[in-house]
């Protein structure tokens, strides 16, 4: 009897002590977790979520020239850009952006990296050629085709001219300074898009072509059914990387056009810095950057949602 | 052949990382003039003894107005031992006020900052400024010996706030040769609207390759033409007497603007550069372009650089109109506050020395900026420079005949630079044939909104 109940407490006891060792352990090892964490936790906290929760508080706000709030107005601001003209079309030259650029950008370069795939003596050279425009920084392409536009002096005009056509007046006229910059921005990306795309190329396996070569497939079957699908996580990763970018163009834009003529190509990211460094509008500027926050992260979201479902993983 | 692409790749790799060393080492060369600046600066107090008192300048003076400006720092500098001034260039106006706004209340402020003239209300609103009345007081110095239409722009309420340094006004420059193979009178420029339509009209005559006018999409100039008819921007004086409600012009002089514009597009003799003063200079050099509006700062570069004789005029103004005057443009030197006795006397010295006549002779010819202090122009080196470019006198000329008024003191207000970019989109989309009234109406109201959003912003 009574070593039947010691033998139950030992077996309470070792119980209670099982559980409470677990649990000290499972301390432990979040806390192991977390200090190994804690390195990018700090980075990020320091430079990503303070200064978005910062954003999202300040666009709540009026604020003087050195960006201090001064008036509380809620949603006033958020409220002010979807009734403001200016935000809006700067909104739809976004949207066109995106649509002008990405598709061609990815179309070209991927027409590229296949020719720049075929095993060819001298090939490397090309392949140098077509990813240079990665080496070039934004601003001295941008001035490049700056003098390329130039309405009097700009080459792009003095062909036309030699053609007999009338100059086109690239960077001021409203309904050509887009497609413009789209075209400079599409060159500029072509570089970065190229080699992506060829190391994707590169990394599919040739027993896949060889044993589609003894099958007797023809070219445009075998990109068909094994380059792109193969391709896919490459080009997956090319098509989010070139929206987002193309949602926060900048540089191109400051140097080209400055957001002219007539606003049409204020794109969003040039229109928050002209908000908050030429207005010195602070608020107005945080609730710009707050909704192209939430653009790109649905834009994302759906991509992945959608996308995905095409891509093929090894 | 594995390994043939292998190293194909690594090649690839090595010129690409070559190629990005490139890029990056262009973008400096933009703002390298800061890097080196900033090393020269550092060099240079390390140099210097403990006794010197350092003096830090900000200043937006790039191209070559960075080096003649340069050249006075360093003669300052060899002129005395007591003081040492290192000039930083910190890009431009907007970026340099944007860089001071960051750092004002702390200890990084520079001694003195340069900031254009619609900074002034910014620079008073922040706080974080000494008015230099308060040592034009302490040392008995007297403004009347300079140029009474510039200290009038930066004196409000009977107080000084800034130092006037780079002041200029806009300035038209016309094509004399241009004008002469169209028949008309080289040495008669067109005063008023009217006749810079029936120029424009006579040019494009003579030489269908050549537009008569140009006028760059830029907000300033649309103030000047507007208080060259002595007009106001703002109401309550251009905010001289009160703090700004709404717009100052009336219907029809804002308009005379657009619709003169729009005349001359209409006659296809107007030559559309949007808001790009750059690529308007090169068309008129290239002789695209007979007429262009422009800061006189350029008139050295243009005089320089233009491959026909180039004569530079009065701005124009409406026919039905007197001309009232410009408005001076240009940037002034602010004293900031926080900083010891010794340093804000150190730099009272120095814009004390940037006012001397020889300063500001050497100042004018350089660049095309005003002399700030009127005994200049008597100075050899300007008698000179006028001798071998008369134009360069009717910049100075121009200025002296504007008649003192509200209209011709200038706004201020800190919403101008936005008000300047809502005048250039207005103005751009009448170049791209869009309606007069729809525009003007449309900028009117974009106009009176941001004040009124400025004014709520103030928390006042």
């Amino acid at each position: 009897m009574s070593l039947e109940n010691i033998v139950i407490q030992d077996a309470q006891i070792g119980q209670i002590n099982f559980e409470q060792v677990k649990k000290r352990q499972r301390a432990k090892s979040f806390i192991k977790g977390m200090l190994f964490l804690l390195p990018s936790i700090i980075l990020f906290s320091i430079f990503l979520f303070y200064p978005l929760g910062r954003t999202i508080y300040l666009s709540f706000f009026l604020t003087n020239a050195a960006g201090e709030t001064t008036v509380f107005i809620g949603w006033q601001n958020y409220v002010n850009l979807f009734t403001s003209p200016i935000f809006m079309q700067s909104m739809k030259s976004t949207f066109l952006f995106v649509l002008y650029t990405v598709p061609f950008t990815i179309i070209i370069s991927l027409f590229l990296a296949m020719i720049a795939n075929e095993k060819l003596k001298g090939i490397g050279f090309f392949r140098t050629v077509y990813s240079s425009t990665m080496g070039i920084s934004v601003a001295a392409a941008s001035v490049f085709w700056l003098y390329l536009f130039h309405p009097s002096i700009g080459l792009l005009n003095m062909i036309l001219e030699t053609l007999g056509i009338d100059g086109i007046g690239w960077l001021t006229d409203p309904d050509w300074a887009l497609f413009a910059v789209s075209i400079t921005t599409i060159w500029m990306n072509i570089g970065f898009t190229f080699l992506i795309l060829l190391g994707g190329l590169q990394s599919i396996d040739s027993y896949l072509y060889e044993s589609a070569d003894i099958d007797g497939a023809g070219y445009f079957y075998k990109v068909r059914r094994i380059t792109i699908p193969m391709l896919s996580p490459t080009l997956f990763f090319v098509v989010t990387v070139t929206i987002i970018n193309a949602f926060q163009t900048f540089g191109q834009i400051d140097i080209l056009t400055q957001g002219g003529p007539v606003n049409s190509t204020n794109l969003v990211v040039y229109s928050i810095y002209r908000e908050a460094f030429v207005n010195y509008k602070f608020g107005s500027a945080s609730a710009q950057a707050v909704l192209l926050f939430i653009i790109i992260l649905i834009m994302t979201f759906l991509q992945f949602k959608f996308g995905e479902r095409k891509v093929h993983y090894q | 052949m594995k390994k043939l692409i292998a190293v194909l790749m690594l090649g690839l790799v090595l010129f690409i990382a070559a190629c990005s060393e490139e890029g990056d080492t262009e973008e400096p060369e933009t703002s390298g003039a800061t890097d080196s600046d900033t090393a020269e600066a550092s060099a240079e107090t390390s140099e210097a003894t403990g006794e010197k008192q350092t003096v830090t300048f900000w200043h937006s003076m790039g191209g070559a107005g960075q080096e003649a400006l340069n050249a006075i720092v360093d003669s300052y500098n060899n002129s005395q031992d007591a003081v040492q001034v290192n000039a930083e260039y910190q890009g431009t106006y907007d970026e340099a006020l944007t860089k001071f706004n960051s750092v004002a209340g702390t200890d990084s402020v520079p001694n003195m900052i340069q900031t254009f003239e619609i900074g002034t209300m910014s620079m008073i609103n922040s706080g974080s400024i000494v008015p230099i009345q308060e040592l034009i007081n302490a040392d008995g110095y007297d403004m009347n010996g300079l140029e009474e239409n510039i200290v009038n722009y930066y004196s409000l309420d009977g107080t000084f706030y800034s130092m006037p340094f780079n002041s200029s006004t806009p300035v038209m420059y016309y094509n004399k040769d241009a004008f002469e193979a169209a028949g008309l009178d080289p040495e008669a420029p067109p005063e008023t609207f009217e006749e810079v339509e029936e120029a424009s009209k006579a040019i494009v005559e003579s030489n269908p390759d050549m537009k008569g006018f140009a006028l760059q999409a830029y907000g300033w100039l649309y103030e000047q033409l507007l208080a060259n008819q002595g007009a106001l921007l703002l109401n309550n004086d251009n905010g001289r007497t009160d703090t700004p409600t709404e717009i100052g012009w009336t219907e029809e002089e804002g308009k005379s603007i657009f619709e003169w514009v729009k005349r001359m597009v209409d006659d296809e003799t107007f030559a559309n550069y949007g808001t790009n003063g750059d690529n308007m200079m090169a068309g008129f050099l290239a002789g695209d372009v007979s007429m262009f509006l422009q800061s006189s700062a350029s008139s050295r570069d243009v005089i320089d650089h233009a491959p026909f004789e180039v004569g530079i005029a009065f701005l124009p103004h409406p026919e039905a109109k007197e001309r009232a005057g410009v408005v001076i443009g240009g940037a002034s030197l602010w004293m900031i506050d926080g900083k010891s006795v010794e340093e804000q006397n150190a730099a009272w010295d120095f814009m004390k020395y940037l006012q001397t006549p020889e300063i500001q002779a050497e100042w004018h010819v350089g660049t095309g900026y005003f002399a700030i202090n009127p005994a200049a122009y008597d100075e050899q080196v300007v008698k000179d420079a006028y001798v071998e470019m008369p134009q360069l006198q009717v910049t100075v000329d121009q200025l002296q005949a504007t008649e003192a008024s509200y209209a011709t003191q200038g706004a201020l207000m800190d919403m101008i630079p936005e008000g300047r970019k809502i005048m250039e989109t207005a103005l751009e989309t009448v170049y791209n044939g869009g309606d007069v009234d729809d525009a003007y109406n449309t900028a009117v109201d974009q106009f009176n909104a941001a004040i009124e959003q400025a004014n709520a912003a103030r928390g006042e």
